[in-house]
C-alpha cells in the first residue's frame, strides 16, 4: 500500500505557511447605531422593550426574537448605566496565551431595569473578592474621545 | 392566507454608502483578526515540492484508470484507491486557458496586467495541469493550446514552492532558450 | 417522500453596503416571508439557513449569530453551505425537512453581509484557493471565471458581445425589482464591451456587484398547504452534485456536474425535455457567461448552443424560454446565498403570477432555479410547477 511505504519519515513532510489576511468594517446595525449614537452623548445606555412579552433588550435590538415582531420607535427607554453582577471570573493569561501583568476580572452584569445582560471588565483592587451581586457602574469614556463603539465603555466599578 | 400581490411590493434595508462610512455618518466596528496557519502539505505535495527544488515536475500514475496525474496525490479520486508510482514529467506543456489580469489578489487595479492560466503539463494526462503564471511574450501572443515551458528561479533560490517556477513562457522553434 | 408546497416568499434590498446586521436583515427577509404566507413564528417547526463563507460577514460560525433573524430560537435549526451553490442548496435541504415527514412547515433563510470584508470582498475569497499550490501566485477570484469563460468561448468559438447581451437583459430585466442594486433600463452592448478591462476576457459589467442582502422561503407539506393558500406551488425535482476539487484536471468548458444535477432534479420532476417543458429558467449568473454555461449545464439546448437562443431573443422575458427575469445576479446583485431570492423565490413569485413588473407573460406553469458553487464544481437545481 502506496501511503504507508512512503510515509516512514514523517520529518521528511513539509509546512506551508500563511496567514488569513482580510479586515473587516462590521455596520452597527439599525439598533446599534442607535445605541452607540446615544452612548456617544449620554451616560446612560439605551434599550428597547418588546410590546409583546415585555422583555426589556440591552443592547436594544429592532425585533424581539421570542415573538418574532418589530420593536416600535416608542419602546425604547434610556436606562441608568450601572447593574449587579451575575458571574464572574479572573483572567491570568491573554487570548494568546501570554500571562497577563495584572490579573483581569471579566462579569457577566445584569443591567439595571431592563431583562438582559452584558460582558464587561471590573476594575477592582482585589481581584480574589468574591463579586456575586456586586452592584457596578459603567465609567465611560470622557465624551469628546467617544467614538461610537463598545470600547466607549471602559470598564465597570 | 397569502396575500394575492406583487412580491416583494417594495423591499426593506437601509442603504449606506461609502461617503457615509467616510464622513462618519454611522458608527461602525473596526477589526483586523490575527491568525496564522502552518499546513502540514502532505506526503504527495512534499514530494511535488521537493522535486520543484530540482527543476523537476512529477505526477503520481494510477494503474487502474491508467492515470498520470498532476498535481499528485497519493490517491486516485475516481478509482478511490492509492496511486501506484512517482512519474517524472517534462517541464513543458500547453496553454489550457488563461486571463489576462489588471486585478491583484484584492481586486485593486494594477498597470500591468497578470498573465495567468492553467498548463497542461507534457507527460501527464490529457487536461491534467496546474495554474500558473505566463511570461516572456506580449499579452496579445498568449493563446489557448499555445506551447510553453517553465522558466525555473536559480537553484540557489528555490525553496519547494510552486512560484520555483518563475513562469511558463513560449517554447522557442530551433530548440532551447539561452 | 411527502408533496411540498411553496407558500411564501421574502427578499429585503441587495446593496453594496447595509446599515442592518445579518441577524437584522436575516429578520426583515423572514418578516416578509412569514407575512406573505400568512403565519407565525409558532406555526414553523424547523429552520434551515444558508451562509456562504464565514469570511464576508468576518463572524466565524456565523450562523449561530443569525439564528435569532432566523426565527429559529428555540427551534430545530441547521445551516448548511456550499459557497454560491448555497441559493439553491438551502432550499434543496428544506424540502428533505418536509418531504422527509420530520416537519409540516420548514422556513429556509440565506444571508450575507459582504460589505464587512476589507479591502474587498475579493480578499475573502483569498482563502478559497489551495493554500500549497495556488495561493503563492496571490489569486484572485476573478481569474478563475475569467479562464473558465476563456476555455468556453474558444471551445465554441462564441464572440463577446453575444455574452454582453445576456448582462443587457439581465440589467434590464432587474429594472422592475424592487431590491434591485445594478438595474439599467439603458444599458446596451457597447456599455459592456468599452466597460473597465478586469481580467481578460472578464470586464467590469461582465460581473455581478458583491452586495448586502437576505431572503426567506417558507415550505409546508400537501396536507396543510389549503390552510395557508389556493395557489400552491410544488417543488417538483430537487438534484445536486459535485465534482473534484482538482479543477486544473478538468476541461472548464462545460460544467457537467451541473448536468448530472438537472438529470436528477428532471427525473424526479418526470421531465424529458427541458426545453420544451420548462417555462421560465433562473440559470445562476454571476457573470453573463455563467449564464450561457448553465443553460447548457441545465441541457436546455446543446452544448455552445445558448448565446445563439439569446441572440434570437430566445430568453427574453417574452420569449419562448425567458432567463432570468428577475433580473438575475448581474441585475439585482450578488449576496452569494441570499440569491435564493432570485434563484427561487422568484420562481414562486412568477409561478403565482405576483411577480409584478417583472411578470412573465402565458401563464407560466414549470420553472427551473440553479446555482453554483465551492470551486467549480458543485451544481444544485430545483424544479417548481404549479
Amino acid at each position: 500500500m502506496t501511503f504507508l511505504e512512503k510515509q516512514s519519515d514523517p520529518t521528511s513532510f513539509m509546512h506551508w505557511r500563511g496567514d488569513m489576511q482580510a479586515d473587516y468594517l462590521y455596520t452597527n446595525g439599525v439598533a446599534g447605531n442607535r445605541f452607540f449614537a446615544h452612548l456617544k452623548k449620554k451616560d446612560t445606555f439605551l434599550a428597547s422593550r418588546c410590546p409583546q412579552c415585555k422583555k426589556v433588550f440591552m443592547p436594544p435590538r429592532m425585533f424581539c426574537e421570542d415573538c418574532f415582531c418589530d420593536i416600535p420607535d416608542k419602546a425604547w427607554i434610556e436606562v441608568p448605566a450601572r447593574g449587579t453582577v451575575r458571574v464572574w471570573t479572573v483572567a491570568t493569561i491573554n487570548a494568546h496565551g501570554k500571562k497577563l501583568k495584572e490579573p483581569k476580572v471579566i462579569a457577566l452584569i445584569d443591567i439595571d431595569k431592563t431583562d438582559s445582560a452584558m460582558l464587561g471588565i471590573i476594575k477592582t483592587k482585589n481581584p480574589d473578592k468574591d463579586l456575586f451581586g456586586q452592584k457596578v457602574k459603567a465609567v465611560l469614556r470622557p465624551k469628546k474621545k467617544r467614538e461610537g463603539t463598545l470600547k466607549d465603555i471602559l470598564y465597570f466599578e | 392566507m397569502a396575500k394575492k400581490q406583487a412580491m416583494p411590493k417594495s423591499a426593506p434595508g437601509t442603504h449606506v454608502s461609502t461617503k457615509d462610512i467616510v464622513n462618519k455618518k454611522i458608527a461602525y466596528t473596526w477589526w483586523e483578526p490575527e491568525v496564522q496557519y502552518s499546513w502540514s502539505v502532505g506526503p504527495a505535495m512534499s514530494r511535488f515540492l521537493e522535486e520543484l527544488k530540482n527543476g523537476k515536475i512529477v505526477g503520481r500514475k494510477c494503474r487502474k484508470c491508467r492515470r498520470v496525474i498532476v498535481p499528485p496525490r497519493m490517491f486516485c479520486e475516481h478509482c478511490y484507491g492509492p496511486t501506484d508510482e512517482w512519474v517524472y514529467l517534462k517541464d513543458t506543456g500547453s496553454v489550457e486557458t488563461y486571463s489576462i489580469s489588471y486585478l491583484d489578489a484584492d481586486a485593486r487595479r494594477i498597470k500591468e496586467p497578470i498573465l495567468v492560466g492553467v498548463v497542461s503539463i507534457d507527460g501527464a494526462s490529457p487536461k491534467h495541469g496546474f495554474m500558473h503564471y505566463f511570461g516572456g511574450m506580449k499579452p496579445e501572443e498568449l493563446h489557448i493550446g499555445m506551447k510553453v515551458k517553465a522558466v525555473w528561479k536559480p537553484k540557489e533560490e528555490r525553496e519547494g514552492s510552486i512560484r520555483d517556477i518563475i513562469y511558463f513562457e513560449p517554447v522557442k522553434k530551433g530548440g532551447r532558450k539561452k | 417522500m411527502r408533496e411540498v408546497a411553496v407558500i411564501g416568499g421574502g427578499m429585503t434590498l441587495f446593496r453594496r453596503r447595509l446599515l442592518e446586521t445579518g441577524k437584522e436583515l436575516s429578520y426583515l427577509a423572514t418578516k416578509m416571508a412569514m407575512e406573505e404566507a400568512g403565519i407565525e413564528k409558532q406555526d414553523i417547526d424547523m429552520v434551515v439557513l444558508g451562509s456562504a463563507p464565514d469570511a464576508f460577514d468576518g463572524i466565524h460560525i456565523k450562523g449561530d449569530n443569525l439564528v435569532d433573524g432566523c426565527a429559529a430560537a428555540g427551534k430545530p435549526y441547521v445551516r448548511v453551505f456550499n459557497g454560491g451553490g448555497t441559493g439553491v442548496f438551502a432550499p434543496i435541504a428544506g424540502w428533505w425537512h418536509v418531504a422527509s415527514g420530520v416537519a409540516d412547515v420548514a422556513l429556509v433563510v440565506c444571508e450575507e453581509k459582504m460589505g464587512s470584508c476589507y479591502p474587498h470582498p475579493q480578499t475573502a475569497f483569498r482563502h478559497i484557493w489551495d493554500p500549497i499550490l495556488d495561493r503563492p501566485l496571490n489569486p484572485n477570484l476573478v481569474w478563475l471565471f475569467a479562464m473558465e469563460m476563456n476555455r468556453y468561448m474558444t471551445a465554441h468559438d462564441i464572440k463577446k458581445e453575444d455574452i454582453a447581451l445576456v448582462a443587457v437583459k439581465n440589467k434590464r430585466n432587474a429594472v422592475g425589482h424592487p431590491c434591485a442594486q445594478l438595474a439599467d433600463p439603458n444599458i446596451t452592448v457597447e456599455d459592456v464591451l468599452n466597460s473597465e478591462m478586469m481580467a481578460w476576457p472578464v470586464q467590469r459589467l461582465d460581473i455581478s456587484p458583491p452586495s448586502d442582502g437576505a431572503s426567506a422561503l417558507i415550505y409546508c407539506s400537501k396536507d396543510k398547504a389549503r390552510q395557508f393558500t389556493d395557489e400552491p406551488v410544488w417543488v417538483a425535482g430537487t438534484g445536486w452534485t459535485i465534482d473534484s476539487t482538482m479543477w486544473t484536471n478538468r476541461d472548464l468548458y462545460f460544467p457537467q456536474y451541473v448536468a448530472n444535477a438537472a438529470k436528477m432534479a428532471y427525473k424526479m420532476a418526470g421531465i424529458s425535455n427541458p426545453f420544451k417543458e420548462i417555462d421560465i429558467a433562473e440559470p445562476y449568473d454571476p457573470f453573463d457567461y455563467k449564464e450561457l454555461h448553465h443553460m447548457e449545464g441545465l441541457l436546455l439546448c446543446d452544448k455552445g448552443q445558448a448565446p445563439i437562443l439569446t441572440r434570437e431573443g430566445v430568453t427574453q422575458r417574452d420569449g419562448d424560454l425567458p432567463v432570468c427575469p428577475s433580473g438575475g445576479l448581474l441585475g439585482v446583485g450578488n449576496p452569494i446565498a441570499a440569491t435564493m431570492g432570485q434563484k427561487v423565490c422568484e420562481l414562486y413569485w412568477q409561478l403565482t403570477g405576483k411577480a409584478g413588473k417583472r411578470q412573465v407573460p402565458g401563464d407560466p406553469r414549470v420553472g427551473v432555479g440553479q446555482a453554483w458553487g465551492d470551486i467549480m464544481q458543485m451544481g444544485t437545481v430545483i424544479v417548481l410547477r404549479k
